[in-house]
């Protein structure tokens, strides 16, 4: 994303400005930490030799070139932390410029469409051609529903001559009725007479 | 920078020397052409080896001529200063060796026990496992940085960095910029 053609830009020259810078300081530590080393080396010969002043004296030499690191390590944070930033806003800038690519696109996308109004025409058109079809499936249905009308009425018929059919059977199924209501009350009878036996 | 210095070997530094360092013949230069070119050959192994395990990437060949890669104490034998530039120049002839300000002869040479192409790839490697593809990174920074330790690249002699850096600016994968003693390079 972006144009990344192989070449150094001004702000590339600008980061390396501020590494470098950063170098110098990281060196001028190590410079600084080789002293502190030597100082406490130095400090330890002199109370071995019994010689305090010397030996105090290089503490506070070594002190003092710790404060300078403690001021070094700050700048240095602060210059990290400024390239950082910077390297940060590049990036920025990169993701910037994908949404403007990306705008571009969709607005020529828009522009291939025809814009709103086009779209509208469009829609109005599609809405006529649809209430036309509706129209013509109308007049369609209507010739169509004549037929179907013809055939409900024969199949009316046809169920007429089906149920006509079916009523003769009804009176063949009484006769089976009353013979189970009598032979129930030939039963109740039979249950009565135990009754008055056993009283 | 140059050899390490002298002192008798295997003691202080572990370095293994190869068997042919015991043979008191391989001091001396071989009369028969065949030996005189295998004699060569395993020389230069023998410097390259060395200089990997010491990560010696400068040598001054005239301090090398009397620290323990060229003198064998226990033998008493050493290899004299006129062999050991005929061995340079076989080197040199082979792209295993590179003189100091260019040209074709001189004191210090840069030994490749790595070439400048197998650097670049390394640094290629590198800049590609860490996501800085893109980034503006110091040279200092690649040699002397905090985030290269660990890595072969770190404490590399910064000529031959830049040579292996002028491969990749070839092959166009980075390019070289800045001033002559705070140079920068960008990768792609």
């Amino acid at each position: 994303m972006g144009g990344n053609a192989s070449k150094v830009t001004a702000q590339d020259k600008a980061i390396l400005d501020m590494k470098n810078q950063r170098d110098k300081l990281h060196q001028y530590q190590r410079r600084i930490s080789v002293l502190t080393d030597k100082e406490t080396e130095i400090a330890r010969q002199m109370l071995a030799k019994g010689d305090k002043k010397r030996a105090l004296l290089a503490l506070r030499r070594k002190k003092y070139q710790e404060s300078l690191l403690a001021k070094t390590d700050a700048q240095l944070a602060q210059l990290e932390k400024l390239t950082t930033d910077v390297e940060f806003a590049l990036i920025q800038k990169d993701v910037l410029f994908g949404l403007q690519q990306g705008t571009k696109v969709l607005q020529e996308i828009h522009a291939e469409m025809g814009g709103i109004e086009h779209v509208e025409k469009l829609m109005g058109e599609t809405a006529d051609a649809i209430a036309y079809q509706q129209e013509v499936s109308d007049m369609l249905g209507g010739r169509i529903s004549n037929q179907d009308e013809e055939e409900v009425e024969e199949e009316l018929l046809a169920l007429e001559a089906e149920v006509a059919q079916e009523l003769p059977s009804v009176p063949i199924a009484q006769p089976p009725v009353a013979e189970q209501r009598q032979e129930e009350e030939a039963q109740a009878e039979r249950r009565k007479q135990p009754a008055m036996l056993a009283a | 920078m140059a050899a390490t210095t002298t002192t008798t070997d295997n003691d202080n530094n572990s370095f293994v020397f190869p068997r042919e360092y015991h043979f008191p013949a391989f001091f001396t230069r071989q009369t028969n052409l065949t030996t005189l070119h295998a004699q060569r050959t395993k020389w230069s192994d023998l410097i390259l080896s060395y200089a990997r395990y010491h990560r010696i990437f400068r040598l001054s060949l005239s301090e090398a001529a009397d620290s323990d890669l060229f003198v064998n104490r226990k033998l008493d034998r050493r290899l004299q200063f006129d062999d050991i530039r005929d061995v340079v120049v076989f080197m040199h002839k082979d792209g295993r060796v590179e003189y100091v300000g260019g040209g074709t002869t001189g004191d210090v040479v840069l030994v490749y026990w790595r070439k400048p192409d197998e650097w670049a790839e390394l640094i290629e490697n590198y800049v590609d496992e860490t996501g800085q593809k893109g980034s503006v990174l110091t040279i200092y920074e690649l040699v002397e940085g905090d985030g290269t330790k660990g890595t072969d690249i770190h404490g590399m002699d910064q000529h031959v960095l830049i040579k292996a850096l002028n491969v990749l600016v070839k092959r166009g994968k980075a390019q070289i910029f800045g001033q002559d003693d705070s140079l920068g390079v960008k990768f792609f």
